[in-house]
């Protein structure tokens, strides 16, 4: 559960579009890279899996309101395309329940869509290493790896967020009007959110839930694989 | 996040914003969170917190529910001005209200717009896949809402889930994700073949509306042009925030007016 819960209004407005332009990029390159597969075939499969993910987030495991993503099994099943095309609608949908602000549906969409992404990669990296007797710790340990880097991006978000633009453009430009010093750097980069303390926050509430993730993911695949083994994609970039 | 209650309150209300077309309430909501992300200041954020509860009490539907939806995001805006905590109080309550009218304002659009019609005016900006995808998730959620139900209460009366025994309910719970991902994925070949027997060409017909504004739309529009108006008057002329008392107090009198009035007025 790497979902960005920060509300609207809270990150700075470059880090948001940077977002949705980030987003409605890969958006673009998801849909010209599926355009040769049946997409009137797909749209049925791609509502499912987002309505599978909505459901599944309804369904709190912890005190804390803790829901799994289901994000590596989106990306296992549909293919990184697919997948980031179904997170996009499942984050759209959620921002409407006030899951999340509507302004970092952007942000959300690439955090989650890594972890499609990273997961279905590291899924056939293990499969080709363990061998396909292992799937169910392929795809474990492919979804916890995927979360703990997804969660690393999240720490970046939310660390850069305190970066003024024109100050590291200033920084790393040659405009001799420029008046921020070296030496006043750190100061104004760790100016706001204490990162470390964010950080540690983080890393403690998810750490139990990406083993619980991983574990629910190797399950769910085993499952998968033993009931329809041919929803478990073959080997494709 | 009852999808099923939200959906049966937005086909089912009377309210004005139920009258309201779906275009010019997401004009309304646009407007607000322009506002809520626009200002940082205590008493225009719980001024408009205050307003979208008096909308909600307008609308006749279960305030209380319609404020627990929207209550959800507190506990991560709660955890995000605990890490960012620098001794002032107001700080983490302005980061808790933007959480909590952020979410009111997109709930309250949802509880009184069936899924159809935002979906709808959502698609002449949307890519045609995606468009399409929300229209078929939405309806698949229900669906699997209705598996789901019938998964745990078969789990539960089979033993699947006990207490104490962790790993073997979390085995039988993840077999039974599996199971609604096989399911779901033999009804989404169903759905295809059911969607291409009705004549589906690629795009599901939403029935058009007539788009002219009528009063119900004016008067969502007017309320957050106000909203909007106040707020970003208050961010480019400092003194304006004199007012914000004011403008907190007259919030809280329209709250307590509308909930008397539709206490006791049918």
């Amino acid at each position: 559960m790497s979902h960005l819960h920060i509300p609207d209004g809270v990150l700075p407005g470059w880090l948001v579009m940077s977002g949705w332009l980030l987003t409605a990029l890969i958006l673009a390159f998801s849909i010209y890279r599926t355009r040769s597969t049946e997409l009137k075939r797909k749209i049925p499969l791609i509502g499912i899996i987002s309505a599978l993910m909505i459901v599944c987030m309804t369904i709190p495991i912890a005190p804390i309101a803790y829901h799994i993503n289901l994000s590596v099994i989106a990306g296992i099943i549909l293919g990184p395309a697919l997948a980031f095309i179904s997170i996009f609608i499942v984050d759209l949908i959620i921002a409407m329940f006030g899951h999340g602000g509507i302004t970092v549906v952007g942000l959300n969409t690439v955090v989650v869509g890594a972890e499609a992404f990273i997961g279905f990669y590291l899924f056939q990296l293990f499969m080709a290493i363990i061998g396909r007797d292992s799937i169910m710790w392929s795809s474990g340990l492919a979804a916890v790896i995927s979360l703990i880097l997804s969660t690393s991006i999240l720490i970046g978000i939310v660390y850069s967020s305190q970066i003024n633009p024109e100050l590291v453009i200033g920084i790393e430009g040659n405009d001799p009007t420029e008046q921020v010093k070296n030496e006043e750097i750190p100061q104004e980069l760790i100016n706001g959110v204490n990162i470390k303390s964010f950080a540690k926050t983080i890393l403690i509430l998810l750490g139990i839930g990406w083993l619980l993730e991983g574990i629910i993911t190797a399950f769910v695949i085993k499952y998968v694989s033993r009931v329809r083994p041919d929803l478990i994609l073959p080997q494709r970039a | 996040m009852d999808v099923a209650i939200i959906d049966y309150y937005a086909n089912h209300g009377e309210s004005f914003l139920h009258k309201a077309k779906a275009l010019w309430k997401m004009v309304f909501t646009a407007l607000v969170i322009a506002s809520i992300i626009l200002t940082n200041e205590f008493y225009i954020l719980l001024g408009i917190y205050i307003i979208l509860v008096t909308i909600a009490v307008w609308t006749r539907l279960p305030v209380s529910k319609i404020i627990t939806i929207a209550t959800y995001p507190a506990i991560f805006a709660l955890i995000f001005a605990f890490v960012i905590w620098n001794g002032s109080w107001l700080r983490a309550g302005v980061i808790l209200l933007k959480a909590l009218a952020a979410a009111l304002t997109m709930v309250l659009l949802i509880v009184t717009t069936p899924y159809p019609d935002v979906f709808n005016t959502l698609r002449p900006f949307l890519p045609r896949i995606i468009a399409e995808g929300l229209f078929v998730t939405y309806r698949s959620v229900f669906i699997l809402l209705e598996l789901t139900d019938e998964l745990i209460k078969g789990l539960k009366v089979r033993g699947g889930i006990t207490r104490r025994k962790y790993l073997r309910n979390i085995r039988n719970f993840s077999s039974g994700i599996g199971l609604l991902l096989v399911k779901g994925f033999d009804y989404s070949e169903k759905f295809y073949g059911m969607m291409n027997v009705r004549g589906y060409g690629g795009r599901i017909a939403v029935q058009d509306k007539n788009m002219h504004m009528n009063r119900y739309d004016f008067l969502a529009i007017t309320i957050g042009l106000l909203i909007f108006a106040i707020t970003i008057s208050t961010v480019i002329e400092k003194s304006f925030l004199e007012f914000g008392v004011y403008i907190l107090v007259c919030s809280a009198v329209a709250l307590v007016i509308s909930s008397l009035y539709t206490q006791f007025v049918n």
